[in-house]
């Protein structure tokens, strides 16, 4: 895939505003965009459904907007300026969400097979529509029809495919004399019934051949295609030559490359709009107002799709409300422009027109972009964050233990676990609850030593797990400049450190504080 | 004894069962201006999450054990949100509002505003497994059964020793009698019960583990379950164990215990040098958005045995040996240091729900209907409904609490035409 700068979001220069917040552009004219369309109608969204799909293979609703391919998006949620390129020229809407709801992408196998597409060799879906007209069958060799699947041998399949195998097979076994076999490595059943069908299936004569190593060898010759093969459990060498050979197919997302340039992190988790992460298990991506719904987000079970419908409500009510702190502000007179915040911002939230401009609804409050900001033009506003540097001098100043130790905890993991175990906990630690360890800069961690702190730690989230994809890597990095800083200062580096948490990991935490502990009282 | 209390509560939903399900559809529908109060039998909030080890390596695995905590803050901070925990509801029937509800809330013996948690009482008790701490906040409580003082009143020394006085062994319970306009099944599932399968040792031989024993064991840190109180230098999982089982009326995979195993894998091998795993299966099931590569790096760390074992006993040098059918069916024997058993999922035992109709796996609801019962406006989410990943049963109760929303409104709508 082409390397992509998103600067759709970053120079953008969109004016924020947030008067379309009733209005949702789904994208995807099959069934799954219609359904997500009816289910926001329900609800009293204006709705406008884009099909942009060239695969779309439902007939089209009669009154809904043309094929059009959208082309870009800029803005921020309550307002996004959406471009298409429809038959009738290009065309621009203004939305407040966007929510890409595609069917999933399928493509035959045939080429990781070293197969071609015939009448003799058809694609899982080609076989599924000859089924439906069985006369279309073709004519057997001899008095048995031998069906022979391929299926997850060079790639792992999945249970929704592997449902469709069992329904071809299900329909074949009503069929007189049809033997179906499947070549396979690891029987999907992890999904509703599919064991009870799979041993449905076995017990009315379909063949399965699990292999370990190396599948079948498959050779296409003048009458039709050849299998190859040592019988797993036997052992023995085989050969099939099947009347028809069916090959599974790929379940892949959706193009998605405009909606990828919106999202800021996609750079790091393409072909998909969410990062790879527990923070994000339902349709949000880390980009307010922009959402993925079943295949766009590598979910194609359709129990699960049909639960990110009801995730899309539940996230479109949501956005207005859940943030009960102010954002951070900017300080227009320290401003210089210089961008850092709009290029390390994961959530997209920031704009600039004359200074930078936070969007408060984008807005997580993760503090990456005050800790990052050189002019030190950004700050909170709310009580808790005016000074995380008073708190420090105010608590170490009480303390009078020796040795001191502050520990920055992340509020999603590591103040989860100090909650866990904290009672146990020696007097010595000053804990100062951060809300990602993306806000703790430099600057917190000097000033813990100046104040007569001994050591520091700042406790963020294992990598992969940050709510804000990137905050406890850049927390890290800060620790190593710091290390480097006081290394220079002549002060034992080993005393600052950063450690990955969770807030199922207090024995963790409360380890490394021990450790830290430690160190200092060998000290002195 | 105090007699029992009595009190009544009103509210929009009900919801049985305090699991990350039950709890993140209350948290739903305090979003969307609705409260509901949270049944739970045990002591604390978090379901079988609540004893579920982090898999994280240097970086997280995803099995999103970790967000139990996120969801209970959201509990927490939501006044729309009542949490009964020791809570056991005897009987549900519908009323001209929706359901009458009577439930039983259990004393809650230490009582937490009081308690320092200093644990005190521990030190004095000698009942083994009387005393719990809450995997959550070390929160202490009772288990009755495990205490003397409730078998014959012979001990009463944590209240005794306890200096604020935090211990209560006298209180009766308090009958609660709860009216809800909807309700919400989260029930979860029980966990297969290993001596089912007698062949495998468990409880038997010494060192063969449940897959929740040993995710309970690496949460607390402690290595209690190695056997001989040894590090274990070679590990064996057996997969399907009460799962893909038709002879003992399992005839469903679990869907969730081939990835614990591969993660819990991971994670022991990146604690322990040199560990060797082994991992007896029938067929990997996917796991992650990026399920091929996960499964085509299982293959490279861990040893593949396609086979179930057909007995596990214990050993002669090492503590367990496994003997199985190996690919031309010879017998095998190899012999580990810890066998873990990955349990399946089975139904919940939901007997005060009269009329409610489960599917033929025993599970709450019939395929094809997602979050819907037979019953009008009783909703199902979560593994209640059919084993389920936690990600999964995040993804249900939200799906839940919209129905129930829109049942509610449907309601509403319909009393004033």
């Amino acid at each position: 895939m082409k390397r992509r700068i998103p600067e759709s979001v970053f120079l953008g220069r969109e004016p924020l505003s947030k008067d379309h917040m009733n209005k949702v552009l789904v994208l995807g004219g099959d069934r799954l965009g219609r359904e997500v369309t009816k289910r926001l109608e329900r609800e009293g969204y204006d709705v406008i459904l884009a099909e942009d799909s060239a695969e779309c293979c439902e007939p089209r609703e009669p009154g809904r907007a043309p094929v059009s391919m959208l082309s870009r998006v800029r803005g921020f949620v309550g307002g996004f300026t959406a471009s298409f390129a429809t038959p009738d020229g290009d065309r621009t809407e203004r939305v407040g969400y966007v929510i890409a709801a595609q069917p999933a992408r399928v493509s035959a196998r045939h080429s990781r097979y070293g197969l071609t597409r015939t009448d003799r060799t058809p694609s899982l879906s080609d076989f599924e529509a000859l089924l439906k007209t069985p006369e279309r069958l073709p004519v057997r060799r001899q008095e048995w029809l031998h069906v022979a699947f391929l299926l997850g041998l060079e790639q792992e399949s999945n249970p929704v495919v592997f449902s469709r195998v069992l329904w071809c097979i299900e329909n074949l076994c009503s069929i007189r004399n049809t033997q179906p076999y499947v070549f396979t490595r690891h029987i999907k059943v992890a999904g509703a019934g599919l064991e009870e069908r799979y041993r449905n299936c076995r017990e009315k004569g379909a063949l399965f051949f699990k292999f370990d190593g190396s599948g079948p060898v498959v050779v296409e010759e003048q009458d039709g295609p050849r299998l190859q093969f040592v019988e797993p459990m036997l052992g023995m060498e085989m050969e099939l030559i099947p009347d028809l050979l069916i090959v599974d197919e790929d379940l892949e997302p959706p193009e998605l490359t405009p909606l990828l340039e919106a999202v800021p992190t996609a750079i790091l988790s393409e072909p998909f709009l969410q990062p790879d992460s527990p923070r994000f298990p339902g349709v949000e991506t880390p980009k307010a107002g922009i959402l993925a719904v079943g295949p766009a987000r590598g979910v194609f079970d359709p129990d699960v799709v049909a639960s990110d419908i009801e995730s899309v409500v539940a996230a479109l009510k949501k956005d207005r409300y859940w943030l009960d702190k102010a954002a951070p502000e900017v300080d227009p007179s320290k401003c210089t422009l210089c961008l850092t915040c709009i290029r390390l911002c994961p959530h997209g939230a920031i704009t600039f027109r004359d200074a930078a401009e936070i969007d408060p609804d984008s807005c997580v409050r993760c503090g990456i972009c005050a800790a990052e900001c050189p002019m030190q033009a950004i700050t909170f506003s709310s009580a808790e964050d005016v000074n995380i540097i008073e708190m420090i001098r105010d608590g170490v100043a009480c303390m009078n233990t020796s040795p001191t130790i502050v520990a920055f905890l992340c509020s999603r993991s590591g103040a989860q676990a100090h909650e866990a175990w904290g009672h146990s906990l020696s007097p010595a630690f000053l804990t100062i609850v951060v809300r990602c360890a993306g806000t703790v800069d430099l600057s917190h961690i000097l000033a813990a030593f100046r104040h007569g702190a001994d050591a520091v730690l700042v406790g963020g989230c294992f990598r992969g797990n940050c709510a804000s994809v990137y905050g406890n890597v850049l927390g890290e990095q800060r620790v190593e400049h710091a290390r480097q800083y006081l290394t220079q200062a002549g002060i034992d580096a080993s005393l600052v450190k950063f450690v990955s948490l969770a807030g199922n990991t207090p024995l963790r935490l409360l380890e490394s504080l021990e450790e830290l502990y430690a160190a200092c009282r060998a000290r002195g | 004894m105090t007699p029992v209390q009595k009190q009544t509560m009103h509210t929009d939903v009900l919801i049985l069962g305090g699991g990350i399900a039950g709890l993140q559809s209350a948290v739903e529908l305090s979003r969307m201006g609705l409260d509901s109060v949270v049944v739970e039998r045990a002591p604390f909030p978090g379901g079988h999450v609540a004893h579920f080890a982090c898999k994280a390596t240097d970086r997280c695995q995803r099995c999103g054990a970790c967000v139990l905590e996120d969801i209970l803050q959201h509990v927490k901070s939501s006044s729309a949100v009542r949490v009964q925990v020791r809570t056991d509801v005897e009987r549900i029937d519908r009323s001209a509002h929706g359901f009458s509800v009577s439930v039983f809330q259990r004393p809650l013996r230490i009582i937490p505003d009081i308690c320092s948690e200093c644990g005190k009482c521990e030190e004095v008790c000698p009942m083994p497994g009387a005393l719990i701490r809450s995997p959550l906040d070390q929160a202490l409580s009772i288990d009755e059964s495990r205490c003397s003082f409730f078998r014959d009143r012979s001990c009463k020394a944590c209240s005794e020793v306890c200096p604020e006085g935090a211990v209560d062994l006298h209180t009766g319970g308090e009958e609660i009698d709860l009216t809800a306009r909807a309700t919400i099944v989260a029930a979860g599932f029980k966990p297969f019960d290993a001596s089912e399968k007698a062949r495998f040792g468990h409880g038997i031989v010494p060192g063969v583990v449940t897959s929740l024993e040993l995710d309970a064991v690496l949460r607390d840190g402690a290595g209690t379950c190695w056997p001989n109180g040894k590090e274990p230098r070679s590990i064996a999982f057996i997969q399907c164990v009460g799962s893909r089982d038709a002879a003992i009326g399992r005839n469903y995979c679990s869907r969730v215990c081939c990835a614990n195993a591969l993660r819990m894998a991971k994670l022991l091998k990146n604690r322990i040098q040199g560990l060797e795993v082994t991992l007896f299966y029938m067929d990997l099931q996917n796991f992650d958005r990026d399920y091929d590569k996960r499964i085509k790096e299982a293959e490279q760390e861990v040893a593949l045995v396609r086979s179930i074992p057909a007995e596990i006993r214990k050993g002669q040098d090492r503590p367990v040996e496994i003997i199985y059918h190996g690919r031309n069916e010879e017998r095998v024997t190899q012999a580990v240091d810890l066998v873990v058993l990955s349990i399946g999922m089975s139904p919940p035992s939901i007997d005060f729900l009269q009329g409610l109709v489960v599917g033929s796996e025993g599970f709450v609801g019939e395929e094809g209907q997602g979050v819907h019962t037979n019953m009008d406006g009783v909703f199902v989410a979560g593994a209640a409904r059919g084993p389920k990943s936690i990600e999964e049963s995040l993804a249900d109760a939200v799906r839940a609490a919209g129905e129930a929303s829109s049942y509610l409104r449907k309601d509403i709508g319909g009393g004033s035409q």
